[in-house]
Parts: C-alpha cells; sequence; structure tokens
C-alpha cells in the first residue's frame, strides 16, 4: 500500500501546483496510478502544508513542489488563545474533500483514504516547526492551547472527510516522531486518542503515519487506541510486529527517496523480497513506502514494486 | 571559586539563564575564556550529542541545550576574537535554494557550535551565490548544506559547481546532509563528507578537514 499519488504526474503531465490546488487534476493522477497498478485502494495527496493553511498561515508553493508552511502564525500566549479553528472545506482542504468525493465514485469501488495532518504537526506548523519543538519544554500551556484547537479542527476535517466518502484517513504526525515517548504521549497521542474516539464507527479506519517513529516510541504510538499504524524507514518493523497484538495492523517501511527515487528496479524488488520475508510470519503486516514518495520517483520503481508484490508468495 | 562544573551543567540541561549567569561571574572571576569553552562548553554539547544518539536526549532537548550554549557563547565570543583565538572551523550553513525546511541545518549548526567552530548560519532557500559569498568575504572553509526534498536536492550539486566555477572550491570542505540525502548522493556531488545524523555532523567535519 505505498503512499503514491504524485509519481501520477508523470502519467498525466500536470504540475505538482495542479494537484495541490485542482481536485481534478489530483482525481487524474491517482487514477492514472490506480489504473496502472490496479490497487485495491486509492488516496488523496498528502500535503503538510493544507491544514496550517486553513488557519492563516503563509505557504510557499512552486510548480514543482508540495507547498511548505513559512513564517510563525502564532508567537505568543496571547494570539495563540485569540487564534480561529478554521471549518473543513476552508482554503484547499475543499481540493482534498472533493477528490474523496471524485475518487468515490470509481465503478470498481475501491477503498477510498483521505488524508490530514496531525495535531501536534500542524501545531508545530502554526508556531514554527524549530521553535515548536523547544516550546514543548519552555511554553507547554501554549502548546496545549493549540493542540486543543488542532485537534478540534482535526476531528471535524476527518468527518468531512468521512461524509464525503472516505473510508479511512491517513493522519500524519512526523513531527512527533522528533520528541521523547513521554512528550508524544502527552503532546500528540492523548489528542489523536480523542480525534479516533470521536470519528470511531466501526467501518471508519483512521491510520496514524509517523515516518519519524522509532521502536521505542511504539508504545506511546499505541496509546492512541488506533488499530492500524503506517511507518517509516527509522522503525525496526520486525521487532514492532513482534511487540503489537495480532489485531494491530503495521504497515511499511521501505524509504521513499533511498529506496523508490535512488534505487534501480532490480534493488528495489530485492529490497521488497526481503522485507516480505523477514514479516512473512505476521498476517498483520501490510507492505508499503515509508512515507509519501515524491513526484520525482521514477515510475519504473513503482513498476518493479508492484511487480515485485506479484511474484510474492501469499 | 564558584563550581564551574555549573556551566557544563547548565548547558546539559538546557537551562541558558544559568549558563550566560555562571559565563559572565566566571569570566568577572578572571577566568580564561577558552578555558572555559574547551574544558566545559565543548564537552558539554559533546555529552548532549552522545545522549541524542543513545535516545536519552530528543530533538526539544538538543535545541535548549544549543541555544544555553549559545547564551554562553555571546558573551566569550568577543574576548576570543579579540585575544586572537581561532574557531576549529568557520562553517557556512544553510538549506539550500528552494527548500524552506530549518530544522536539520539548526540541529547541525548547534552541534557545530558546540564542536569549537564559528557558524555562519545562511538561513534557508540559500541561492549558490550566497555560499560562494560566505567563502569570499567571510573566510568560511567550510560549506554545509541541508535539503529536506528530492527536489531540492540538485541544488546541492548546482552549488558545489558554481563553488568550482567561482575558483573556491579548493579552499572549502562541502559537508550534505537531509533526510533524502546518502553516502552514495554524497559521493555523486563531489561533497566531501556527509552525515545522517546532526550529532554526526562534528565528526564528519573534523573528517573533512583533516582535523
Amino acid at each position: 500500500m505505498p503512499i503514491a499519488v504524485y509519481p501520477g504526474l508523470a502519467l498525466t503531465g500536470a504540475r505538482v501546483r495542479d494537484i495541490v490546488t485542482n481536485p481534478q487534476a489530483q482525481f487524474d493522477a491517482q487514477l492514472a496510478l490506480h489504473e496502472r497498478f490496479r490497487t485495491p485502494f486509492v488516496l488523496s495527496a498528502m500535503d503538510l502544508s493544507t491544514e496550517a493553511e486553513a488557519f492563516g498561515c503563509a505557504i510557499h508553493s512552486t510548480d514543482g513542489e508540495v507547498p511548505s508552511v513559512t513564517g510563525r502564525l502564532v508567537t505568543n500566549l496571547e494570539q495563540a488563545q485569540k487564534l480561529a479553528v478554521p471549518r473543513p472545506g476552508d482554503r484547499r482542504t475543499a481540493v482534498y474533500l472533493e477528490t474523496v468525493r471524485r475518487l468515490r465514485q470509481l465503478p470498481d469501488k475501491p477503498l477510498v483514504i483521505g488524508n490530514c495532518l496531525g495535531p501536534f504537526s500542524l501545531t508545530a506548523r502554526l508556531v514554527g516547526v524549530s521553535e515548536a519543538m523547544e516550546m514543548t519544554l519552555t511554553e507547554p500551556d501554549l502548546i496545549h492551547v493549540l493542540l486543543e484547537k488542532s485537534a478540534a479542527f482535526l476531528t471535524a476535517y476527518v468527518r468531512a472527510f468521512k461524509e464525503s466518502g472516505a473510508d479511512g484517513v491517513f493522519m500524519a504526525e512526523p513531527a512527533a516522531g522528533l520528541l521523547s515517548p513521554r512528550s508524544m504521549s502527552q503532546l500528540s497521542s492523548a489528542y489523536i486518542k480523542q480525534i479516533g474516539a470521536a470519528v470511531a464507527d466501526g467501518h471508519f479506519t483512521l491510520i496514524l503515519h509517523n515516518c519519524a517513529a522509532k521502536l521505542l516510541h511504539l508504545p506511546a504510538v499505541l496509546e492512541t487506541g488506533l488499530k492500524t499504524f503506517h511507518f517509516g524507514a527509522p522503525m525496526d518493523i520486525v521487532a514492532a510486529l513482534g511487540q503489537v497484538p495480532a489485531d494491530v495492523v503495521l504497515c511499511g517501511n521501505l524509504d521513499p527517496t533511498g529506496v523508490f527515487v535512488q534505487l534501480p528496479p532490480a534493488e528495489i524488488t530485492a529490497r521488497v523480497t526481503v522485507l516480505l520475508a523477514s514479516t512473512a510470519k505476521h498476517r498483520n503486516f501490510v507492505i508499503s513506502s515509508g512515507c509519501d514518495i515524491p513526484p520525482t520517483a521514477p515510475l519504473a520503481g513503482l513498476d518493479a514494486f508492484f511487480e515485485a508484490m506479484k511474484s510474492a508468495p501469499p | 571559586m564558584q563550581d564551574l562544573k555549573s556551566l557544563h551543567d547548565a548547558i546539559l540541561k538546557g537551562d541558558a539563564k544559568t549558563a550566560k549567569a555562571t559565563t559572565k561571574a566566571a569570566l568577572a572571576a578572571g577566568v580564561e575564556p577558552l578555558k572555559l569553552v574547551q574544558e566545559y562548553m565543548t564537552p558539554a554539547m559533546a555529552e548532549v550529542g552522545r545522549k541524542f544518539e543513545c535516545n536519552e536526549y530528543f530533538v526539544p532537548e538538543l535545541l535548549l541545550a544549543a541555544r544555553a550554549m549559545k547564551a554562553a557563547l555571546e558573551l566569550i565570543r568577543p574576548l576570543l576574537t579579540a585575544s586572537g583565538a581561532q574557531p576549529t572551523g568557520r562553517v557556512a550553513i544553510g538549506t539550500v535554494k528552494g527548500d524552506l525546511h530549518d530544522i536539520g541545518k539548526n540541529l547541525v549548526a548547534a552541534m557545530l557550535e558546540g564542536g569549537g567552530y564559528e557558524v555562519i548560519d545562511l538561513g534557508v532557500n540559500v541561492t549558490p551565490e550566497q555560499f560562494i559569498a560566505a567563502v569570499k568575504e567571510k573566510g568560511v572553509n567550510i560549506v554545509a548544506m541541508s535539503a529536506l526534498l528530492t527536489t531540492t536536492m540538485p541544488s546541492m550539486k548546482t552549488t558545489v559547481d558554481a563553488l568550482q566555477q567561482a575558483g573556491v572550491r579548493q579552499k572549502v570542505k562541502v559537508l550534505v546532509g537531509g533526510a533524502p540525502i546518502t553516502q552514495k548522493y554524497a559521493d555523486e556531488i563531489g561533497a566531501d563528507g556527509y552525515s545522517e545524523s546532526a550529532a554526526g555532523a562534528v565528526s564528519s567535519a573534523k573528517k573533512a578537514v583533516g582535523a
């Protein structure tokens, strides 16, 4: 289940800027990949700036890059307390909701998965990521004010994805992977647990993606109460599978750049084979990229991944 | 005389106020500035780096320790300059053109400063021309580049080539790092050093300059 939308640009000729501003362009890129690889699922694109932009953050965007947040919207407690919480559909969040609505209409009925940011990663973008790191220790009250607002917005946004037809949502929380397990527990997992409880209905799946988390973070990650997790290259996925209950699904964790961008197809095939072999005894493992596969990833790499999957023993 | 170990401990704990106060008192008492750097501050940051590598410290703790060290260094640097003492090296660091991510760059800058290097932080979205200017105008002997995106990685090679064309490539060692960067990529673009972690940046710098 690799996280791949932007590589579809190679098939549609669109620019990254088109995908993040135009739901039809995003739909077309994902459909192109879905048709090429016959995936059982489709995704909206991963864009870590959308939610912060909805709050009012300035963003930097170019034709070829996913937008990134610039500057600091909030610098003190008073600003944090006065910050208005946006609504789903504000600014470019509308693009991703509409993309999911269109993906829902596909006749072969794949699983439809939306994408959003996690509460700590969103909070970090509101105050500046580097600044947020220090503030977790020096101004925790301010961080918690923003976490409450981030969680409130994300709960509504995830519900909006559900109402748009999504079967689940990837919630990306990479900034939390830079914290100690204790801080992750307090500043990320506790809020994700609230969001998860608010959107749970037995059918909809909230998938926590954390591409920076390591094995020592696993207990804090599990405190979210979620049942599906998606990890990046820093996670010892085999050891993690040995520590989670059989009803918890772990996904990952081939390096999106180190493998899908930089390795030739034959080596990608080898990496897939090795990972599947090392996790073979775990029925609760889904092989994936460790994070969003960038627009520069050659399609030949994804071709090799899916071919290797077809050849793998069941 | 006051216990100078409290300077070491203040940096380790990320206590900028105590680090600054202890340094001020020590200097007033006649302690040599270089002694404070070499026997208390640099070892403190080395310990911070070790704790980071061992997963005892994480990014927040490392950044706070760096802030405490900077607070102390601000008092010491003018005295070192006046006495003619030379830093271990002079580094121009920046995130390359097109890239606005700074946390990795900030961590590496902190560790290099703690390792006795003078660091000139050029910020983010740094053009090759800005790196070249730092080499020519600031006497930099190490250029350290960070990139977080595969789309901005090529700016590293562009900068290395620009340093060559400007006739200053031989005057500097080039260090690279960032999430998508690998040793293989560093070798391909002609960089002199690569580190996959902030804490490893100091030893990469030392190795590159042959220290």
